[in-house]
């Protein structure tokens, strides 16, 4: 008589093999969190030495952009190399559940960080303060998204 | 961390049926290899659909291979 636990030794399949989707999520998280975090501790210094132009905001913004993009495509085409078929499989059912409740999430922050960037900012700041706040509206909600998908991932859904 | 309230019977059957791999199992029924897995570790509950159809994979009834501990 055998049980689950002989078995385990037998053909496992790679189970710890992590989700192509997963290291996506993880790739796009920390690329976000490094980008963005860079982006504003230099825009916060700019705003305290008071020197700062719209165009020296546009051109930070847009390098960080850049780069950011330059590394999640480079990496994504390294990543799909590295798991094969797994890329090209199409989003299942858990995938796709897990994308979901991810959005989900993100979509309270954005809400919040929408109605406190369109109603509430304008009474105390203008230009380049409320752009930057709703910037990191949307990053925090990217954040919280990302982080609700390789959380699921992680530690299971079963939503 | 809590057992999960569903438990299965998947990589006993999957040893049964003359070891069938993951990814051999994932594919036949439009699954990837890491939520079979995730299946079998109770980590995902399936869709009630997906859960048929693994069912029908082995030839058993669903409560053969799917427990409800709730």
């Amino acid at each position: 008589m055998f049980g689950i636990s002989n078995i385990a030794s037998s053909k496992i399949d790679m189970e710890t093999v992590m989700p192509f989707r997963e290291k996506l999520a993880w790739l796009s998280l920390g690329a976000m969190v490094v980008a963005y975090g860079a982006y504003f501790a230099v825009a916060a210094q700019l705003a305290r030495s008071g020197a700062a132009t719209p165009m020296t905001y546009l051109a930070l913004l847009g390098a960080v952009l850049g780069a950011q993009a330059l590394v999640v495509i480079v990496a994504s085409i390294a990543l799909a190399i590295q798991s094969g078929r797994d890329s090209r499989a199409p989003a299942d059912e858990r995938d796709r559940a897990i994308a979901r409740r991810g959005a989900a999430f993100a979509y309270f922050v954005l809400l919040v960080g929408m109605v406190l960037v369109g109603c509430v900012l304008p009474f105390s700041a203008r230009g380049w303060a409320i752009i930057n706040a709703g910037l990191l509206a949307l990053v925090l909600a990217e954040v919280v998204r990302y982080g609700a998908i390789v959380w699921s991932y992680r530690r299971g859904w079963h939503g | 961390m809590a057992e999960p309230a569903i438990t299965n019977q998947i990589r006993l059957l999957r040893f049964m049926a003359g070891e069938m791999t993951q990814a051999e199992l994932g594919a036949r029924i439009g699954l990837t290899r890491q939520t079979i897995a995730a299946i079998e570790a109770g980590k995902y509950s399936p869709t009630l659909e997906a859960a048929f159809r693994i069912a029908q994979v082995f030839g058993k009834p669903l409560d053969a291979v799917f427990q409800w501990n709730g």
